[in-house]
């Protein structure tokens, strides 16, 4: 953690007889990046594992060739990066590459932002000296959003790698092209990585790993990102503008909390319409990774051309005899201190169910521990060896979570628990060292206490602790064999130095939270383990810190985006349109405890909730400058919209808005109650979990996510259920499609929250599990 | 008139008359003298000569330098950037037009504007391409930067008309079907030097 | 000399005379831009214009039309009365001047017997009313440059004062040789002077060139344009004008250039006696019309001289030699 960073473990290295500063075990490639020394590379992803692929990245350490990418700089090293046979190397290199690769750079999406043009005319290559018979390699439609031009291909494996390495579905995988192979005579005649590297080359193509013409993947979209020629592109995205036409605007992705780092890219729908569209996302994928939400659900823009006079005045008119307002976390930072402030000076009751849970948990857990905040975020969790993760749906509720879950194992050899009543089949293929416990609902309290016992101190433990202590009983209790799992818990354990745990929702809609939450202090007080909570919603964990929310209301209720009597809707369906999230300026506070900017990508013509405001109480001129305004004792900072940085410096440090303060006090003793199983659920059980592109109203607004609004169940499960269902609950029914989720297992259903008009929420109350009865229609 | 002239740019192997330029008199005794040297001769009848002698060539010899404009019109250089056409490939009557979009990037006056999408055929298809003539200013950028000779100046430069929407329109700008075995490469800015062949490095086909 | 048998001049012969000099000279000054215009474009190879009526006559109406149907502009600081005479001061002066000049030979109309005469007053001082005339049409100019309240106006009326009050020096003394050999000031005399045959021009020469010279500069016509000189002062005096105000100051300068014609013809080129086989009208108007042509020649020729060498040659060339034609003329008399 922080004394990675500190003087102790910098090493000083020389590159081109410069002196520099680096981090110790870091890769030379890293090392020079950070110190703005540019060296080519093409198939090196950073927080990835290097492939070696391209070998371009060669430079001269300490007198011998070595990959720059594959090396870590040692005291006193000393680099050359570029000699004349690297030179050489590097333009062989880059001749094999553009040998039959095709000339459409007219066509080609890529083409402007497209590496090997960047790297054949930084190499200066003019001429070409190699050739072969070209190979048929087809063009194919991988799933809903992948295209593959195999043709175009380089096979620099950067999509395997970003997909194996970071994202955890390891879809894609090099497989044979039956390419002609290299006359030999090349061997002794041509710079020996560039043939190398051709003949590895000549032999692989890539292609989905399930053997089949498409990939099983949660549709990410990473791989396209990655991409550094047109060989992969999104197929929506395909021929429709050049990359240079697209004006790029930083923002925040608005889906969930992890608040990803992104470029809405946009450009005019057309030559008769001039109004500008996003026509994609970019991130900076080298530090920040996006899902398919993140990345194809770009268009959930509200269109609003004018400000509809007559409506804003039933708005003013509602504002002033509301007594309600209900809200989901879908929401910047600005505007709910917005609503707080009508809260606070008008007495207006503020409704967000998930946000409210949160809430509830975070206050709990400060009392118990005295920290502020919980202790980590997943930055650091990404750093970490040995990883847990409890009470979230890993591979649903938050991508950042479930790519750190499995960075960890392919990055840092690390090990994983994963303790979930849903069976999940991808977890335990993210690393070779990973124990799932698929454990009954209403145990969540049994797992923190297995956790305290396998990694607490156990000296420091307050009795009530202690005594519930039995490592065989716990883990037999979550349904784990515990001979077998002392066994592979010690393989799990070796060389291990930095733990973390992950928590999710499950924890806070639990009726025990109180009790889980003092366990997590008790963990954290007594182990090395620091703890990461997802929160559930967008920004879930702003809205906990700025506004006051209540429990229960009634009254006049005005929906913010979410159900009343008078609705505010960003989605267009409402009696005032509200700009949505892409259209918005201001900040969002993710689950790394940052405070991020995001700014407009689209226009919006109409009504904010700043204009409101204005009518109702007395606001400043812009909906940013509340942003200062923002309550400094819940940790943010009195810093200006306008001067909040956005981006990445090229040692990959975050540069976006500002962290938020933390502060721990000292606290007596924690008190916890003893587990017992009265809430554990039998049966038939539902689960409130979205599926894997599906977040909120916005999403599903957005033309490239379709996920439905079904009943998910696994492929055994759906079976049994039928086509369609009633799902029965104690305060309702809901009739859904059953849809079948072949990575869900076990037989508790899962039934998503994303429309907000379905009242989800009410259906589930204070748990994300219910007990259900399911019938087949 | 041929279009020799306008072939020939070698403009600097022109003779020019170099003038003689003396010091101005500075004495007052110079300066009588030079007025009445000039005085003297019979320059401003030469004028007089000269412009009548220009009226009876003009009246009587059928030397008359006009070119009544809308009935009679002067070749124009093959060189010259008028309405912009755009070509099709003689083999297939396919618009050569790629979509690269290069032409629009390159535009100074930011006039072209096109749409693409991924066609039927999995190739990207130019779906609407216009250039707005009343900001074009006829630089030929688009016309040297296009990689396919898609886009070219063609001689339509009577362009006035009620709405300057009127010929941009990648349709009017197109080479009419029938019209192919008219169609006239281009020239001029961008077009293929006539020892290109010799200028581009070929790649190796050692198979 | 045969004064005497000439019937009486009725003012009924008076007045038809002065409306029929409006009527031809005005029609004469618009007919002069026509072929101001071709005349210039031949001489240039071009063609002028040509699409209006044959051979683009009728340009002349599609002029007139024009100028009529033009939006009267008179600027917001301008003095708007000085502004609205100005024009109507050089036209009026014009005209007037050529009241005194003999335009056609004396006729009778017949059946009706009304006597027109060759001149619609026979002032015995008709030269120095004329010359007095034309001074006088110095004020068009001159107020219609300050009037309107514009820079290059004002530069305008300063060099149309100073090239005007100059000129009107030479002009005089160079026609004061001839004056002193015809012994009278009224161009009948000058007429019956030349009646035998020998022109006054081949005993005044250096008067005749003298009054070339001056006369255009007085008539405001290249190389001594200055007064609207496009490239250094828009156009000079007239700049703010348009519409009928700004014909009025063309037809104006026209009918000037007719009137320095006609001095010119009737004091040095013989006037309109009878020559050879032709007769006396169209004498005049063959000379006239030489004169008139000259004038579009030389406009085709010779390029603009700066106000510095305007005034140069002014004061320090043609008034000399004026003066000196003036005595040497006295001196030959004196001996004669």
């Amino acid at each position: 953690m922080s004394e990675m960073q500190s003087v102790e473990n910098m090493v000083s290295i020389k590159i081109d007889g410069v002196e520099y500063k680096a981090k110790e075990g870091e890769y030379i490639l890293n090392a020079a990046r950070a110190n703005d020394i540019f060296i080519p590379a093409i198939c090196y992803l950073t927080r990835c594992s290097p492939t070696l692929a391209c070998r371009i990245c060669l430079v001269e350490a300490d007198g011998k060739q070595v990959y720059s990418c594959n090396a870590k700089v040692k005291e006193g090293m000393e680099i050359t990066t570029t000699t004349p046979n690297i030179l050489e190397e590097r333009r062989a290199i880059m001749e094999v590459y553009d040998v039959n690769h095709p000339l459409q750079c007219g066509v080609c999406d890529q083409s402007g932002e497209c590496e090997l043009q960047n790297y054949t005319l930084e190499l200066e290559v003019d001429s070409q000296s190699y050739s072969i018979p070209d190979t048929k390699r087809e063009t194919k439609n991988w799933s809903s959003v992948l295209h593959y031009d195999a043709g175009l291909c380089i096979v620099c494996e950067r999509c395997t790698t970003v997909c194996k390495d970071m994202i955890g579905d390891a879809a894609i995988k090099t497989t044979k092209r039956g390419g002609a192979a290299l006359d030999k005579s090349l061997r002794g005649n041509m710079p020996k990585d560039a043939y190398a590297m051709w003949n590895k080359l000549q032999k692989s193509i890539i292609a989905p790993s399930n053997g089949t013409e498409n990939t099983d993947c949660s549709d990410c979209g990473e791989c396209v990102a990655v991409c550094p020629v047109g060989a992969l592109v999104s197929r929506d995205f395909q021929y429709t503008t050049n990359a240079w036409d697209l004006k790029r605007i930083p923002a925040t992705c608005a889906h969930c909390s992890s608040g990803c780092q992104i470029y809405y890219e946009t450009k005019p729908t057309s030559i008769s319409d001039r109004t500008e569209k996003i026509y994609r996302v970019t991130n900076e994928w080298n530090y920040v990774s996006l899902c398919g939400a993140g990345r194809f659900g770009y268009d959930f823009e509200n269109r609003v051309e004018s400000k509809d006079t007559k409506a804003f005045a039933n708005a003013i008119t509602a504002f002033n005899k509301a007594k309600v307002i209900n809200f989901t976390s879908v929401i910047t930072n600005e505007e709910a201190l917005m609503l707080q402030t009508l809260k606070e000076k008008k007495g207006i009751k503020l409704i967000n169910r998930e946000a409210r849970a949160f809430q509830i948990f975070l206050d709990f857990y400060s009392k118990a521990s005295g920290n502020s905040l919980y202790t980590t975020d997943f930055k650091e969790v990404m750093k970490s060896d040995f990883v847990m993760s409890l009470g979230t749906s890993l591979r649903n509720d938050n991508p950042n979570a479930r790519y750190a879950f499995n960075n960890v194992q392919k990055m840092n050899k690390g090990a994983g628990i994963y303790f979930h009543p849903v069976g999940d089949t991808l977890v335990p293929t993210f690393g070779r060292t990973i124990e799932v416990f698929n454990h009954k609902v209403g145990y969540e309290e049994a797992v923190l206490l297995l956790i305290i016992e396998l990694f607490a101190d156990k000296d420091k433990l307050p009795n009530s602790v202690k005594e519930q202590l039995d490592r065989a009983k716990l883990v037999e209790a979550l349904g784990g064999d515990s001979a077998k799992f002392e066994k592979s818990f010690d393989k799990m354990m070796k060389k291990k130095e930095k733990f973390s745990l992950i928590v999710g929702e499950d924890l806070y809609f639990h009726q025990k939270a109180e009790n889980i939450a003092k366990l997590i202090a008790v963990l954290e007080n007594c182990s090395d383990i620091k703890v990461a909570m997802i929160p559930p919603k967008t920004n879930s964990l702003g809205v906990a810190l700025i506004c006051d929310l209540d429990d229960e209301a009634d009254g006049f209720t005005i929906g913010y985006n979410a159900s009343g009597d008078f609705r505010l809707s960003a989605l267009g369906d409402g009696d005032l349109d509200m700009p949505a999230m892409n259209q918005q300026e201001g900040t969002l506070t993710n689950m790394h405890k940052r405070v991020t900017p995001t700014n407009a990508g689209l226009d919006y013509h109409g009504y904010t909730l700043n204009d409101i405001m204005k009518e109702v109480l007395s606001a400043p001129t812009h909906t940013i400058d509340w942003t200062p305004l923002l309550p400094t004792d819940k940790g943010f900072k009195a810093i200006d919209f306008d001067s909040l940085p956005n981006g990445y410096s090229n040692d990959g440090t975050e540069n976006r808005g500002y962290l938020l303060d933390t502060s721990t006090v000292e606290v007596g003793d924690i008190e916890v109650n003893k587990f017992d199983d009265s809430i554990a659920l039998d049966g038939e059980i539902a689960y409130r979990c979205n599926p894997q592109r599906q977040f909120s109203d916005f999403t599903d607004k957005a033309h490239q996510i379709f996920e439905e609004f079904a009943l998910y169940a696994s492929p055994k499960k759906a079976e049994s259920l039928g086509k369609r269902v009633v799902v029965e609950f104690d305060n309702g029914n809901l009739e859904l499609d059953v849809k079948v989720d072949d990575r869900m297992a076990g037989d508790i259903v899962a039934i998503p929250d994303f429309k907000s008009a379905e009242n989800i929420y009410e259906l589930f109350g204070a748990s994300r599990y219910q007990k259900v009865i399911i019938r087949e229609v | 008139m041929g279009l020799e002239k306008f072939k020939d740019r070698n403009v600097g192997t022109q003779n020019y008359i170099k003038l003689d330029l003396t010091h101005p008199p500075k004495d007052g005794w110079s300066k009588f003298k030079q007025v009445l040297s000039r005085a003297v001769q019979p320059e401003l009848f030469v004028g007089l000569w000269v412009t009548l002698r220009e009226m009876n060539n003009a009246l009587f010899r059928g030397k008359m330098h006009t070119t009544q404009y809308p009935l009679e019109k002067l070749p124009i250089s093959p060189r010259y950037r008028a309405i912009h056409d755009m070509l099709r490939l003689l083999e297939s009557g396919h618009y050569r037009c790629i979509g690269c979009g290069l032409c629009e990037k390159i535009c100074i006056s930011n006039c072209i504007s096109m749409d693409t999408r991924y066609d039927e055929n999995q190739r990207k298809e130019v779906s609407e391409y216009t250039i707005n003539f009343g900001r074009c200013i006829f630089c030929g950028y688009c016309a040297e930067v296009c990689p396919e000779l898609a886009i070219v100046h063609g001689g339509r430069y009577e362009n006035a008309s009620e709405q300057r929407a009127s010929f941009s329109l990648f349709e009017d700008m197109l080479t009419p079907i029938d019209n192919l075995n008219l169609q006239q490469e281009y020239q001029g800015f961008g077009a293929i030097s006539p020892n290109a062949d010799d200028n581009i490095k070929k790649t190796p086909l050692a198979y | 000399m045969d004064a005497t048998i000439l019937p009486e001049v009725t003012a009924v012969g008076v007045i038809i005379k002065a409306v029929l000099i409006l009527a031809v000279i005005s029609a004469i000054a618009g007919f002069g831009t026509y072929i101001e215009r071709k005349v210039l474009a031949f001489m240039q190879r071009r063609l002028g214009p040509q699409h209006v009526g044959p051979y683009g006559l009728l340009q002349l109406a599609a002029d007139g039309i024009k100028l009529f149907t033009k939006e009267d502009i008179i600027p917001q600081h301008a003095n708007k009365i000085i502004f609205s005479v100005a024009p109507a001061i050089t036209a009026a002066t014009a005209f007037i001047a050529l009241a005194a000049v003999p335009v056609f030979p004396d006729f009778t109309i017949p059946f009706v017997d009304v006597f027109v005469p060759s001149i619609a007053s026979d002032v015995n001082v008709g030269i120095l009313f004329v010359l007095g005339m034309m001074a006088a049409g110095l004020y068009g100019p001159l107020l219609a440059g300050m009037a309107q309240s514009n820079k290059w106006g004002i530069i305008g009326s300063a060099r149309t004062a100073i090239q005007f009050l100059s000129y009107e020096v030479v002009t005089g003394l160079s026609l004061l040789a001839p004056i002193m050999m015809v012994g009278s000031l009224s161009f009948v005399d000058f007429n019956d002077y030349q009646s035998d045959g020998t022109w006054l021009v081949v005993y005044q020469p250096v008067a005749f060139v003298l009054f070339l010279i001056a006369g255009y500069a007085e008539t405001n016509r290249t190389p001594f344009d200055l007064l609207e000189h496009e490239a250094e002062i828009v156009s000079g005096y007239v700049t703010e004008y348009s519409g009928m105000r700004w014909g009025m100051f063309f037809i104006g300068e026209y009918a000037n250039m007719i009137t320095i014609g006609v001095i010119a013809s009737v004091v040095f080129l013989g006037g309109y006696n009878d020559w050879w086989i032709f007769a006396g009208w169209f004498m005049i108007l063959a000379k006239i019309a030489f004169s008139f042509f000259f004038m579009l020649w030389v406009r085709a020729a010779w390029p603009h001289v700066r106000p510095d060498q305007l005034m140069w040659l002014c004061w320090k060339v043609l008034m000399p030699l004026a003066v000196i034609n003036v005595v040497i003329t006295g001196l030959v008399m004196m001996a004669g």
